[in-house]
């Protein structure tokens, strides 16, 4: 059996004292398109930062395509995208001059030809040659998710891709998860508090509370045993504090 | 792949342009060389005008039949009539720098994109290696334009011909010169790393500058702010009490507005007889210990800078 391309091994963060991810342990296949669910403070962005590389874990270890976060950081990073909860860019440049300096950063060749190719597989050319300060929070997700993509990343995680999104750009940002993993096999990791989200898009689901793994599983064990939408609420909801505090109350 | 820029070449390069795009920046690199240009404008009005009175006056002498004295142009050292560069580039050239070293990181810092460069396979250290190096090479363009003004003047002056070792002591000068704003750009890009907030990270060096370039020289030499300004009553002896002693000992070494005017004056051959720099640390020794302290301080701040959460409190 092959390596997963994410494994985590008891990955822990903490901060002044405080253990915000704990012990975190788990396999992610390649190809699959994972869900991490969890309430906001759960520690989800903090994993996502411990697996991208962005913050050394307190303690654990992970691998990410076969290189291990704290040894290998560069060669990490050389096989991840990365799409940040709110997507910030340089105001001032335009959607391609800041998406060029993406591409020469992760040492893609022509970079020119690069980004104008990532854009139009994005649908979204039109962008290239506007100053992204006049951005909507859409046309920055597709920017951002743009930047990911370029260098061809054999795992993409994206923070809340959809949060802040109207129903057509969570819909457009969606069919673009389904199609990078499709076409290009990509490892989608993606953080989410949308269940719905979840249900249409995630092959295998994690559930994240107080920086503890409470749940993990395929997505169509899930279904079998859960059934639609409303059921995966309530599962989730009794796996959080909402759910238990529900329970209690 | 051959042939592709290091990611580190890429973030100098960047840096560098998206810094010389800075309104801020642009408006003070034009003040310094307004400045540099008027501080040679000085020095050559005030030669050539004597100059020309002396040619006048010594026509005149001559057909009359008296002895005609030397001209006085050529009893001073030429270099000096660069003095008043001294002054502008404790002014304005330092204050550029500090602008120009917080922005190099404060514009990353604050467009939030450091997540983004942070994910990319480029080490802490390069990132750090790329903003010094982006800092340097605009120091050094600005000693440059400085350097050719400087050049420029002295190519001009027809009563003027400096020797070989004067022209290598001007170049001893832009090298001050451009160490001087070098140690003040290191200070912005540190305070620009470090900071939490945007105002704090412009705050600090522009504190730190005003302390060095006014305070100070008041507690090493008794010297007032408007004396500071001016290239030769900025060079005064201290009184002779224990305070200035003291002071001397122990401010006399961080006190790099007063180093560099010393160097300088020496460089340009304008110290007046029987003063020395206060300090007992000699002065270009003062500003390359200085220039090495506030690298360290920068190398920190830039590889401890927090690529999560890196972005300025606002």
């Amino acid at each position: 059996m092959s390596e997963p391309m994410i494994r985590l091994n008891r990955l822990t963060q903490s901060f002044d004292g405080v253990t915000v991810v704990d012990a975190l342990s788990m396999d992610i296949e390649q190809g699959e398109i994972f869900g991490f669910l969890g309430h906001n403070g759960a520690g989800k962005t903090t994993t996502i930062q411990m697996l991208t590389t962005l913050a050394r874990p307190a303690s654990g270890t992970a691998t990410v395509a076969g290189y291990d976060i704290c040894n290998e950081p560069l060669e990490v990073r050389r096989r991840i995208g990365y799409v940040p909860e709110n997507v910030r860019l340089y105001d001032t440049l335009t959607a391609a001059e800041n998406l060029v300096f993406f591409a020469r950063l992760s040492g893609v060749d022509a970079p020119a030809r690069r980004v104008r190719e990532v854009l139009e597989l994005l649908d979204c050319t039109y962008l290239a040659d506007k100053r992204v300060g006049g951005f909507s929070k859409g046309m920055r997700q597709r920017v951002g998710l743009a930047q990911a993509i370029l260098h061809g990343p054999a795992v993409l995680f994206l923070d809340e891709p959809t949060s802040g999104l109207d129903p057509m750009g969570i819909k457009m940002l969606r069919d673009l998860v389904m199609r990078l993993n499709t076409e290009f096999g990509m490892t989608i990791f993606m953080n989410t508090h949308l269940i719905s989200e979840i249900a249409k898009t995630c092959t295998s689901i994690a559930v994240l509370s107080h920086g503890k793994l409470v749940y993990h599983d395929r997505i169509e064990a899930v279904t079998a045993r859960y059934g639609d939408d409303a059921a995966l609420e309530e599962l989730y909801l009794s796996l959080t504090p909402v759910g238990r505090l529900a329970e209690v109350a | 792949m051959q042939g592709a820029p290091s990611p580190g070449w890429l973030i100098v390069r960047q840096s560098a342009s998206f810094v010389l795009r800075e309104r801020t920046v642009a408006l003070l690199s034009l003040m310094f060389v307004v400045l540099v240009l008027i501080s040679a404008w000085l020095g050559w009005s005030a030669t050539s005008t004597v100059n020309r009175i002396y040619l006048d006056a010594a026509a005149f002498l001559k057909s009359a039949g008296q002895p005609v004295p030397t001209n006085p142009v050529l009893d001073i050292s030429p270099l000096s009539l660069m003095r008043n560069m001294s002054v502008y580039v404790a002014l304005i050239g330092a204050l550029s720098a500090i602008v120009i070293g917080n922005r190099l990181v404060g514009l990353d810092r604050k467009a939030g994109v450091l997540p983004l460069i942070g994910i990319r396979p480029l080490g802490r250290d390069a990132y750090a290696a790329g903003k010094i190096a982006a800092l340097i090479g605009l120091i050094l363009a600005l000693g440059a334009v400085a350097g050719v003004v400087a050049v420029a003047t002295f190519l001009v002056l027809p009563a003027i011909t400096l020797t070989g070792l004067q022209w290598a002591q001007l170049a001893g000068f832009m090298a001050v010169t451009t160490l001087y704003m070098g140690i003040f750009g290191l200070i912005g890009l540190a305070a620009g790393a470090a900071a939490r907030s945007e105002t704090v990270g412009l705050l600090v060096p522009v504190t730190l500058w005003l302390t060095l370039t006014f305070i100070l020289p008041q507690l090493t030499a008794n010297l007032n702010p408007t004396a500071a300004i001016n290239p030769i009553s900025a060079l005064a002896i201290p009184p002779d009490t224990s305070f200035f002693h003291w002071a001397a000992i122990v401010l006399g070494p961080v006190s790099l507005a007063d180093a560099y005017k010393f160097a300088s004056a020496g460089l340009l051959d304008y110290l007046p007889q029987g003063i020395a720099s206060p300090s007992f640390i000699p002065p270009v020794i003062t500003l390359v210990l200085a220039t090495g302290v506030a690298a360290a301080f920068a190398w920190r701040a830039l590889t401890r800078l927090s690529m999560t959460e890196g972005e300025y409190n606002v």
